[in-house]
């Protein structure tokens, strides 16, 4: 009897032992809201530098105490809603052709160096911007510098390529035969039924694969931090002009950044952290809907 | 416009957006290698980022050179990554070796410097030693500095080729090991995965057991999964801010290895739940039933019967974990500093290649040599993935039947 009650008593502790190791993922998040929240919002809190000047200013100059990230803002969405618009639609048809056109062992040899193309560190995609995309745009650009907001949106798009190729094929495969077969039998055409059929049902995998596309894209550092520019100040009026997204702003200064400077760093941190857990949570909502339906 | 017309000009476009897709993939390691690979040979891997000043301490001999002067010549005496030939190659016989003068770029600086371009196979330079009697290596491409007190400053090489030939006995040469190299930032990197892991991998296997075996639907389980979700869609600046406010400042870490991989844990723990939650839920209900209906406990059961079935699962989740890691840099830059160097101890900071990739780009603006060392990690990344195809191809054996 003790025996048993022994053992059991060992399970137990052990079964909580696993739950603590599970909860560290909860204490994660939470720990890391709190502190970037607590820190970012100390400034405005205690006064130091008041909060609106903050979101729409429009000059980041630590020197003479102008800290605005209204145009970082601005660069972010323009260079996150410039990658997808032209990453998504070349991963979409890529999806379509891997998993409806190309035989299986062509498909297989391009979902394999899309695997490659999503495990190339971020920091190569800076290089390769920085060595071949920076070059030609500053051929064409009027500019004298060819980092810009076109070469931050291309580094982009491409690197927002694997993540929705993979999510969007595995969803377009997942449409049940019968949808196509259906269609078939109703005479349309293989590509008819693509566009109409396939995709359709496909829409919410495809949709999720988008919005993380675009989390990725709003949260790029490093890559992007080699070739937008990062000016001082200025709204982007052209394709050709420097941005500053918010998460360069926070890498570059972040090293010897102090007092105020390094709390208004966190403070752009939140902003970014906000954008974040808006994308996250339209995930949950889409992946949840798929489930209902 | 017909329905074939239509239908072949919409296949077109498939083709189109087919082919960029593959056009950048091939591009972009095309780029790298083709940039990269005139600088990556084994003195790149082997040797530190900074340059390294060395005493080293040379019985003097008589060494006759023996090649002629045409191979001589054809020996090339620099290292080609930095330097451009000046004169020479010029014989000298008691320390057994060839030197001749390049004009050295470091960096921003270039500078004339007299280096050794050939090495006799007996020459006394390959039984250096340093002040503490450990041997050392000179290797060509070294620079001279000094010897026996006497600098090489203003020295032409003529000048420099007589003053060592008149010297005998010990003499006491000072050269520089030349930097450019990237040993200090595998390391860095291997120590950060080794550390990450040893945290995030038990956490992460015992959370998933949890999730897995032990866990009933309800809100708790929601929340983990939840929060494993959003850890997932962090992006990793975040991360490093978290770790900079949390282990650097808070706990006084400083900048330094403990930080950066204590802070790619956190990174690495939805991984590792993801994949180990994968490979456990392969594990067929049966062999959980027979085991327990062997009357073996739930704990055994787990460690006994359904953990070993996972482990090319949990194999997966590591070679995952390591592709994370090595390809990790904002986080990084933020908690484990930019200093090219091996970390002594775990409060030492120290970059790792991808950080050192990135530094090299964009404050030198050298591509080359962020090229070079894209080469590395796109052959650790490539491994890796086929590592993990192999791995992962095991687990399946179950539902293959």
């Amino acid at each position: 009897m003790q025996a048993i009650k022994r053992k059991k008593r060992k399970e137990t502790i052990i079964e909580g032992f696993f739950l603590i190791c599970a909860f560290v993922a909860v204490i994660s998040v939470l720990a890391i809201t709190v502190f970037v929240f607590f820190n970012g919002l100390k400034p405005f809190i205690s006064n130091s530098y008041p909060i609106w000047d903050f979101l729409t200013g429009v000059e980041w100059r630590p020197g003479s105490n102008m800290y605005g990230i209204f145009y970082m803002i601005v660069g972010s969405i323009y260079a996150t809603f410039g990658a997808i618009l032209i990453g998504v639609p070349v991963a979409i048809l890529t999806a379509v052709y891997i998993s409806e056109l190309a035989g299986s062992r062509l498909g297989k040899m391009i979902r394999f160096a899309v695997e490659l193309l999503a495990g190339i560190p971020s920091v190569l995609y800076g290089v390769f911007g920085l060595g071949i995309i920076v070059p030609y745009v500053l051929k064409i650009s009027p500019m004298a510098q060819g980092e810009s907001l076109l070469a931050t949106i291309l580094v982009l798009a491409i690197m927002i390529l694997p993540t929705v190729v993979s999510i969007s094929e595995t969803s377009i495969s997942a449409v049940p035969k019968e949808y196509r077969e259906g269609s078939y039998a109703l005479g349309a055409s293989k590509i008819q039924t693509i566009f109409k059929v396939v995709l359709p049902a496909a829409r919410s995998g495809i949709m999720t694969g988008v919005i993380l596309g675009i989390g990725r894209a709003i949260g790029e550092t490093m890559a992007v931090m080699l070739v937008c520019g990062n000016p001082i100040a200025g709204i982007p009026t052209s394709l050709f002009d420097q941005i500053r997204p918010l998460t360069t702003n926070i890498a570059l200064e972040m090293g010897y950044a102090s007092g105020v400077h390094q709390e208004l760093l966190y403070s752009t941190g939140v902003v970014l952290f906000i954008f974040i857990m808006i994308i996250n949570l339209a995930v949950n909502k889409l992946v949840k809907a798929k489930v209902g339906s | 416009m017909g329905r074939t017309a239509k239908d072949s000009l919409v296949k077109g476009i498939i083709y189109l957006a087919t082919g960029i897709t593959l056009s950048v993939l091939l591009s972009i390691v095309g780029f790298i290698f083709v940039k990269g690979i005139g600088l990556v040979n084994w003195d790149f891997l082997t040797r530190d980022y900074n340059e390294k000043v060395v005493y080293a301490f040379v019985e003097s001999g008589e060494v006759p050179l023996s090649i002629d002067e045409e191979s001589l010549k054809s020996k090339q005496p620099y290292d080609q990554r930095y330097e451009t030939l000046q004169e020479g190659p010029i014989y000298v016989e008691n320390i057994g070796a060839a030197i001749a003068s390049v004009s050295y770029k470091n960096h921003s600086t270039e500078r004339e410097q007299i280096v050794i371009s050939y090495i006799e196979k007996d020459s006394p330079l390959n039984g250096a030693i340093d002040s503490t009697g450990k041997a050392i290596t000179i290797g060509t491409d070294y620079i001279l500095q000094s010897i026996n007190g006497t600098d090489f400053g203003d020295m032409t090489l003529e000048e420099v080729a007589e003053t060592i030939t008149a010297e005998s006995g010990e003499l006491k040469i000072k050269v520089v090991q030349p930097g450019g190299g990237i040993k200090s930032n595998i390391i860095t990197t291997l120590y950060m995965v080794l550390l990450s892991l040893i945290v995030a991998l038990p956490l992460g296997i015992f959370g998933a057991i949890y999730l897995t075996e032990y866990a009933k639907p309800g809100r708790l389980v929601n929340a983990i999964r939840f929060a494993a979700e959003c850890l997932a869609g962090i992006p990793s600046i975040i991360f490093g801010l978290f770790g900079m406010a949390f282990f650097v400042v808070a706990m006084n870490f400083q900048i330094s290895l403990i930080s950066g991989s204590l802070t790619v844990a956190i990174i690495l723990l939805p991984v590792i739940i993801r994949s180990t939650e994968e490979a456990l839920k392969t594990v067929p209900m049966a062999f959980r039933e027979g085991s327990l209906a062997l009357g073996a406990t739930k704990l055994q059961t787990i460690f006994k019967v359904v953990l070993p079935c996972a482990v090319p699962g949990i194999a997966t989740a590591v070679l995952l974990s390591i592709g994370r890691v090595v390809g990790e840099s904002a986080a990084l830059l933020l908690t484990a500093g930019t200093v090219a160097q091996i970390p002594g101890t775990l409060f030492s900071p120290g970059s790792t290649l991808t950080v050192q990739a990135y530094y090299v780009a964009k404050e030198e603006g050298n591509i080359e040599l962020a090229c070079a060392i894209g080469i590395v990690i796109i052959v650790i990344v490539i491994v890796l993935n086929i590592l993990s195809r192999i791995t992962s191809d095991k687990l399946d054996v179950f539902n293959k039947k």
